[in-house]
C-alpha cells in the first residue's frame, strides 16, 4: 500500500514506471540466460505442458525462477535498509555497511571457510550444509547488536556512537577478514572471492528457504516505520513530540536492517552500492517522504539488482560476470548522471 | 544428502566411455591440466568449450569460456550442450555440478594430480572418457619414460640441493611458494627441496627471508612472460645462486600445471639444479 506525503492512497506516475519496469525485468530475467530456450518452451514450461526441450523446466523453474526471487528479495532488502539507515542517521552517505553488519556477516562466512577444517570443525558438524549461511547471518546480527549496545546509554540510543561503534567494527572485522585471507590457503581463496564480490550463481529454491523468511520479515515490518522517521526527518527530538516512541523506532529499524542484511549477505555474499544509491534514485523520483521512499525503494532496489544480474549473466556468456561488478559498473554512471542533471542530492 | 545422491550417481557414472552413439561426444573441460590432456590426445575436435584456467595451448583461444573452474555457471555451461564435463575435483559449486548431472551432462571430476603417477593415470582417465584408451596409453609410456630418464639423471646428482621457488602473478605480486604447494611437489620429483621452510601455500615474499633462505638454486614461475622483474628484487640477485646461473625463469602453468607438460617442467628446474658449476667462477 502506498500512500503519498498527505496520506492518501494513490498511484504517482514513478509508482507505475517502476512497477512496469520491475515486470519488464522479470520477464527479461526469466527468458534469458546462457541456456538458449525457445519461447514457446518457456510458455509451456509456465502453463504445465511438456516442452520440447527436455531440460527447458529444469532450467526455468530450478536455476531461473529461484535466482530472480533471491535477486529481487535481496536488492529490495539492501535498498530498503539504506533508506531506513539514511533516514535514522539523517546521513545520505549512511548503508548496511556502514553499522558493521555486511563486514560482521563476511567475516564469519570467511572465517568458516578458513577455519572449517580446524578450529571450527565442530560447527560445521553441527550445521551441516548450511555452515556458511547460518554462520553469516549470526554475524550479521551480532555485529549490529554489538554497535548497538555500545550506543546504548541508560536505555538512550546515541545515533552518533552508533554510526562511530559501526565505523570501529568495520575496521575490527576487515582487519580480521585480512589475517584469515592471509592464512587462507589457495584454495580457499579463491571460496573467499564469492563472499567479497557477491554472486547469486548458486542460487537454489533451498538458499530462498534459509534467505526469505528473514528478508520477507525485514520487509514486511517497513511500512511501520515510514511515519516515525519522516518524523526523524525533523529532527531526533521532534520524534518524541510527534507522539512516537524514539527509543523503539530506532531498536526497530536497526533489527530489521541485522535481520535483512544478515540473510541477504548470507546467500548472496556482499553486493555494495544498491543501499547506498538506490534510495537517492527514489528521493529523486518521489520525494524525501518515506511513505514514499520505502515501498519505491524495495520495488526498484529489486529490479536493478535483477537487471544487473541478467546482464552480468549475459555479457560474457557462458562465463557469468560477478553481480557486485556489473551493479557498480551499470548503477554508478547512472547515478553519476543524475546528478550532473539536477546538482542534488 | 544432496552430496550423498550425487556422490552415489557419480559412481554409478564414473569412467564408462561416453562415445558409444554414432555422434562424436562434446566435451567441456574445465582444469588447465585436462585441457592441456586433451589437446596432447589430439581430441581438440570434440572440445566445445573449456574454463579460464585453460590458456594452453593457444588453439584454447577460440572456444567459448565457461568461467573459473571453481564457479562454473550451470546455465553457462549446459548452453554448450555438452555430454561430457571433465574437471578437477576443485571444481565448485556443488549445485551447479548436480543440476548438470541431472539435466543428462556426464559430470567427471578427477582426483588432483600431484605427483608424476597421478598425472600418468590421469591421462589414461582422461583417455579412456574419451574412448581413446590405447592413444592415453601410449602417451602415458612416452611420459613415463621420459619422467624416468630425468629421474634417474637427479639421482645421480646425490644431493638435495635447496630450491627458492618464487611465484609472480600478477602486477607487484611476488610470492614464495611454501609447504602443500604445487611447486613443492614438482621440487620432490627432481630431489630437491624446498628453501623456504615453515610457510604453508604461497605467501607474500619477504625480503629478508629470501636472504635467509640460502637456496642452490632459484626457479620462478611467471603467469605471464616477463612478469618477474629482477631490477626490483635486488635480493634475489644478490643469491648466490642467482649469480652463479643455477636459476630458472619459466611458465606457471608449465610449471605447476602437473599436466602432459609435467617432464618438460621436471626436465627445466633438473637442469638448472646440476647447472655447470664454472659460472660461479664470478663470484665473491
Amino acid at each position: 500500500m502506498i500512500r503519498d506525503a498527505a496520506g492518501r492512497i494513490g498511484y504517482s506516475p514513478s509508482l507505475l514506471v517502476a512497477l512496469s519496469a520491475a515486470v519488464l525485468v522479470a520477464l527479461v530475467s526469466i527468458t534469458s540466460g546462457a541456456y538458449p530456450l525457445a519461447l514457446a518452451d518457456i510458455l509451456s514450461v509456465f502453463t504445465g505442458q511438456e516442452a520440447t526441450d527436455p531440460v527447458a523446466s529444469m532450467v526455468l523453474l530450478e536455476v531461473r525462477m529461484p535466482r530472480f526471487l533471491l535477486g529481487f528479495l535481496v536488492g529490495a532488502v539492501l535498498a530498503v535498509s539504506g533508506a531506513l539507515l539514511q533516514g535514522l542517521f539523517r546521513n545520505p552517505l549512511a548503508d548496511p555497511g556502514l553499522i558493521g553488519v555486511s563486514a560482521g556477516a563476511s567475516l564469519a562466512a570467511i572465517a568458516v571457510i578458513v577455519l572449517g577444517n580446524t578450529w571450527l570443525g565442530g560447527w560445521l558438524a553441527m550445521t551441516g550444509e548450511w555452515a556458511l549461511p547460518i554462520a553469516a547471518f549470526l554475524g550479521g546480527s551480532g555485529t549490529v547488536l554489538l554497535a548497538w549496545r555500545i550506543a546504548n546509554r541508560s536505555g538512550q540510543t546515541a545515533v552518533a556512537t552508533l554510526l562511530l561503534a559501526g565505523i570501529a567494527i568495520n575496521a575490527v572485522a576487515g582487519a580480521a577478514t585480512g589475517l584469515l585471507t592471509f592464512y587462507a590457503t589457495d584454495e580457499e581463496l579463491r571460496s573467499l572471492t564469492f563472499w567479497t564480490m557477491g554472486s547469486l550463481g548458486h542460487a537454489g529454491w533451498d538458499d530462498l528457504l534459509v534467505g526469505a523468511p528473514f528478508m520477507l520479515l525485514a520487509l514486511l515490518a517497513t511500512p511501520w516505520l515510514a511515519r516515525p522517521l519522516d518524523a526523524f526527518l525533523l529532527g531526533e527530538s521532534v520524534v518524541g513530540h510527534l507522539g512516537y516512541r524514539t527509543d523503539t523506532i530506532k531498536k526497530a529499524a536497526i533489527l530489521v536492517v541485522g535481520l535483512g542484511v544478515g540473510a541477504a549477505v548470507a546467500v548472496s555474499g556482499l553486493i555494495g552500492f544498491v543501499g547506498l544509491v538506490v534510495p537517492h534514485l527514489v528521493r529523486q523520483m518521489v520525494g524525501a517522504s518515506h511513505r514514499m521512499v520505502l515501498p519505491l525503494s524495495i520495488l526498484v532496489g529489486g529490479t536493478l539488482l535483477v537487471a544487473a544480474d541478467s546482464l552480468a549473466r549475459v555479457v560474457v556468456a557462458p562465463a557469468e560476470l560477478p553481480i557486485g561488478l556489473m551493479m557498480a559498473l551499470i548503477g554508478g554512471p547512472f547515478f553519476l548522471a543524475l546528478l550532473l542533471r539536477t546538482k542534488v542530492i | 544428502m544432496r552430496f550423498r545422491v550425487f556422490a552415489a550417481f557419480l559412481l554409478v557414472t564414473v569412467l564408462f566411455p561416453v562415445a558409444q552413439a554414432g555422434e562424436p561426444p562434446r566435451v567441456v573441460t574445465a582444469d588447465g591440466a585436462i585441457t592441456e590432456i586433451v589437446y596432447r590426445l589430439g581430441l581438440e575436435s570434440l572440445l566445445v568449450g573449456v574454463d579460464t584456467t585453460s590458456g594452453y595451448p593457444e588453439q584454447t583461444e577460440s572456444l567459448p569460456k565457461v568461467g573459473y573452474l571453481r564457479a562454473l555457471p550451470f546455465e553457462g555451461v549446459l548452453a554448450l550442450k555438452p555430454d561430457l564435463l571433465i574437471t578437477s575435483e576443485q571444481a565448485a559449486p556443488e549445485d551447479s555440478l548436480e543440476r548438470l548431472g541431472r539435466a543428462g551432462v556426464q559430470v567427471e571430476k578427477l582426483p588432483l594430480a600431484r605427483s608424476p603417477e597421478a598425472v600418468l593415470e590421469r591421462i589414461v582417465s582422461v583417455g579412456r572418457l574419451l574412448g581413446e584408451e590405447d592413444r592415453a596409453e601410449s602417451l602415458a609410456s612416452e611420459l613415463r619414460s621420459k619422467i624416468k630418464h630425468i629421474q634417474q639423471a637427479s639421482l645421480a646428482r646425490g644431493n638435495q640441493p635447496k630450491v627458492l621457488f618464487i611465484l609472480a602473478a600478477g602486477n607487484h605480486s611476488v610470492m614464495l611458494a611454501g609447504e602443500g604447494t604445487a611447486a613443492s611437489a614438482l621440487l620432490d620429483t627432481v630431489g630437491a627441496v624446498n628453501a623456504v621452510s615453515g610457510i604453508q601455500g604461497y605467501k607474500p615474499a619477504n625480503r629478508e627471508a629470501i636472504l635467509a633462505s640460502r637456496p642452490d638454486a632459484i626457479v620462478i614461475a611467471e603467469s605471464t612472460p616477463g612478469q618477474f622483474d629482477i631490477r626490483s628484487w635486488s635480493e634475489v640477485e644478490r643469491l648466490e645462486a642467482w649469480q652463479s646461473g643455477h636459476r630458472l625463469v619459466a611458465d606457471s602453468m608449465m610449471l605447476l600445471g602437473f599436466g602432459p607438460r609435467l617432464p618438460d617442467a621436471m626436465a627445466a628446474v633438473n637442469d638448472v639444479l646440476s647447472a655447470p658449476s664454472n659460472v660461479a667462477a664470478n663470484d665473491p
